[in-house]
């Protein structure tokens, strides 16, 4: 007795699996094992020839000075960046799926930065910061913040540079992060709030002990994709800042181009970019390892 | 009124015209036995330039695919594309251009050198030596363009000749010059109705300005194009540069250091943090806005206020690159590389054009309004007139006057060696933009900074040296 393909479930299975295992193949582990392969090279921008050249390239990067400065403020635009995006993607969410006249309305507005392209949003925001003519200062201005003629020259010091560039990340990725927690909101079944609601639990009680505690494994997914983003995103700072004043801003991603497209030098260029890996490797480890030990709490 | 040419009614600019025509090409008849050799024949004062041609050296056919920057200037934009096609419809080639952002071009070289594919010729404003593996040695064309028209400028040259390796990796046509614009109602009133015209007055005018009147200096210190320009501007005019003639690293000298220094006395009295934040286009908007006295740019942010804020239009001059304890040297604002990938087939159409774009460069200059400047002096025989009469609307006319001598106090990035690919590197990671700026900010001395940038640079030098594209 012979049995057709359809009715055999491992076959269906991989057939299934084929296309997510065929995209994964040509567009994450075939540019990963590239990037490894040109770590360990003399290729170049403009000579695309390969010549081993084993670890030279990383021994000229852990002398490069902007290299680590870049290593350092990619930590601190991803962790302030992780912790904004998950305390305000929370707050989006509450409001998301509460009841009121105009929901429709505020779900639009709160899901535009994640839909408007990067490059388009950015440059909305270089006016919003611009040295002269931003209207944040001409607000300040008019509330007397700062002096006539006085401007906070956003992208021009080191501090509010790195400020201007976490906000930005902030706005664009909170959205989905709101998106993400309103799924899992949504998903707490309601008995329990009205339980909770019952014995007298008030607003915050049961925000605190019921909500937040029910979201948390939703959280840490928001959490790290938000890291994922933010650490291997390089447009914001390529169109605000250039990575300055002074390398104040330039992160890994960043560096990576810099080093490796408009310097020439590729394969050092892949060098920094592969120092992304272990770490974004570490990141996903950790939290879902906690999302696991919280799920089986 | 018409006059009577040949039998045949002719306006009175037509007769003249023609006049012009006939004694130009008597006294050029001689040279005029090789074809192009004596540039197109134009009519006199500040009409646009005739165009020439002349058949290619071998049957053409198939397709040429350029790709350019957008030009600053957007009627040379429209210029080129009819000329370009013009040109292929003539010599059975179907022309394709494409213009992005100059920004986007480096990438997009990248991205079609990897590949193994896409545009035939492509241009870019500033020197693409570190693709010089990839593409091919052009110097069959330079010789056959210095046979036509005379000796290159040197700048040009330097900007696309490899000493190293002895090959062309680009063929450049033109550059554009780099002066100071300035706000002359800010500098009146300072006793210096001209302008400054050396670094210190540049100090003494721009301070009292900014104490004055509240406006300041626009000299940018930021990751950014014409941050790199000025700044190697200020360090030749003290007698410094990243690499001497050999192509060996002496950024760290004393000379450097009193450039910093100065930088740093500059900015304490006369700019604000904004220059930390600039992009290419901040100087521009800043100048045509009113809000900066001086800025060191090429013409074209004053061409905008020409049409979108006339009045500052006709309060901006322009003055040659400033004196400084050595010399007075500014940086070239653009320099044109083309350059053919190897993986090209078309490279007959591909040198013909150039040879034809290069034989037509008045029409360019022209139709960019004079932003565009020859490599060969002698293809823009009107240049000095147009300059001296400016047909686009300069009040006064002979505002841009001044150009007909920009040559002498130009240089190429790298001066007083060639732009090599460690130049390229150096230049595109804002070393030099990041070396004044952390002395002028007090995040170091001005030797620590000096010597910090020596130790990037040096190491960048080191990796092209031993991969022999570099020389020293």
């Amino acid at each position: 007795m012979t049995t057709r393909i359809s009715d055999r479930a491992g076959v269906l299975a991989w057939l299934f699996l084929l296309p997510s295992v065929l995209y994964i193949v040509a567009l994450v582990a075939s540019p990963f094992v590239l990037a490894i392969a040109f770590a360990l090279s003399d290729v170049s921008a403009g000579d695309p020839s390969y010549d081993y050249v084993g670890g030279r390239n990383f021994e000229r990067v852990f002398d490069d000075p902007v290299f680590w400065r870049s290593l350092g403020n990619t930590f601190v635009f991803t962790g302030i960046s992780m912790v904004l995006i998950v305390v305000l993607g929370k707050v989006l969410a509450n409001i998301l799926v509460a009841d009121f006249r105009g929901k429709w309305l505020v779900r639009f507005l709160v899901l535009l930065p994640w839909t408007t392209p990067v490059a388009l949003s950015s440059i909305s925001w270089l006016w919003l910061l611009d040295s002269i003519y931003s209207p944040i200062d001409w607000v300040l201005r008019f509330f007397g913040f700062l002096g006539p003629g006085e401007n906070l020259y956003w992208l021009g010091q080191p501090g509010l540079a790195m400020t201007s560039v976490i906000a930005v990340h902030v706005w664009r990725l909170t959205p989905l992060a709101a998106v993400i927690m309103m799924a899992g909101l949504v998903a707490i079944p309601r008995d329990i709030e009205e339980a909770a609601t019952v014995d007298g639990a008030g607003y915050w009680r049961r925000m605190f002990e019921i909500k937040i505690p029910l979201v948390l494994p939703v959280a840490a997914v928001a959490a790290l994709f938000g890291a994922v983003f933010t650490f291997t995103d390089m447009a914001v700072v390529r169109v605000l800042t250039r990575g300055g004043p002074n390398d104040a801003t330039q992160v890994l991603a960043s560096w990576a181009f810099y080093r490796g497209i408009e310097g020439g030098d590729v394969g050092q260029g892949a060098a920094v970019a592969l120092f992304l890996f272990p770490l974004l490797l570490a990141a996903a480890i950790a939290i879902l390892r906690v999302v696991r030990r919280i799920e089986v709490w | 009124m018409n006059d009577w040419l040949f039998g045949t009614p002719r306006t009175r600019r037509e007769v003249l015209r023609a006049a012009a025509m006939a004694a130009v090409a008597a006294s050029v008849s001689t040279a005029c036995a090789r074809e192009e050799s004596g540039g197109p024949v134009q009519p006199p004062s500040t009409e646009a330039p005739l165009e020439t041609f002349s058949e290619p050296r071998t049957k053409l056919s198939g397709e040429l695919k350029i790709l350019l920057w957008s030009h600053f200037v957007p009627s040379h934009d429209a210029w080129f594309d009819q000329f370009a096609k013009d040109w292929g419809g003539k010599v059975g080639v179907a022309v394709t251009v494409d213009h992005i952002d100059q920004a986007q071009i480096p990438t997009r070289i990248a991205a079609e050198v990897q590949a193994g594919q896409g545009h035939d010729v492509i241009q870019y404003i500033a020197t693409l030596s570190q693709y010089e593996p990839s593409v091919l040695d052009l110097k069959d064309l330079v010789d056959e363009a210095d046979n036509r028209w005379g000796a290159q400028l040197d700048l040009c040259r330097k900007s696309s000749f490899n000493p190293a390796t002895n090959r062309f990796y680009a063929y450049s046509p033109g550059w554009v010059p780099d002066p100071g614009n300035y706000r002359k109602s800010l500098w009146e009133p300072v006793g210096l109705p001209n302008g400054p015209t050396t670094w210190d007055e540049l100090l003494e005018g721009a301070a009292r300005i900014k104490s004055d009147k509240g406006v300041q200096l626009g000299l940018g210190m930021s990751q950014e194009i014409d941050s790199n320009m000025v700044l190697r501007a200020l360090m030749w005019s003290y007698g410094a540069s990243e690499q001497d003639e050999n192509e060996k690293v002496v950024i760290n000298s004393p000379e450097t250091v009193a450039a910093v220094e100065y930088m740093t006395r500059l900015y304490q009295q006369a700019m604000t943090p904004e220059v930390f934040s600039w992009n290419a286009a901040s100087n521009n908007q800043g100048l045509v806005s009113g809000k900066l006295s001086y800025i060191v740019n090429s013409i074209s942010a004053w061409r905008t206020a020409q049409g979108s804020n006339p009045a500052v239009a006709d309060d901006v001059f322009f003055v040659p690159a400033l004196r400084g304890p050595k010399t007075a040297l500014a940086a070239q604002h653009v320099l044109y590389n083309w350059i053919i990938p190897k993986h090209v087939t078309a490279v007959d159409a591909a040198k013909e054009f150039l040879l034809h774009y290069t034989a037509n460069f008045a029409s360019a200059t022209y139709h960019s309004k004079l932003y565009d400047f020859c490599a060969w002096d002698g293809l823009t025989p009107n240049r000095n007139a147009w300059l001296t009469s400016d047909p686009f609307g300069a009040q006064p006319a002979d505002k841009l006057a001044f150009l007909s001598d920009a040559i002498p106090w130009s240089a190429n990035i790298g001066h007083p060696g060639p732009a090599s690919t460690a130049i390229g590197e150096v230049f595109n990671t804002f070393v030099i933009p990041n070396m004044f700026a952390r002395a002028v900010k007090g995040e170091a001395t001005p030797e620590q900074s000096v010597a910090d940038a020596e130790k990037q640079v040096t190491a960048i030098f080191d990796k092209w040296r031993a991969a022999g594209l570099v020389g020293g």
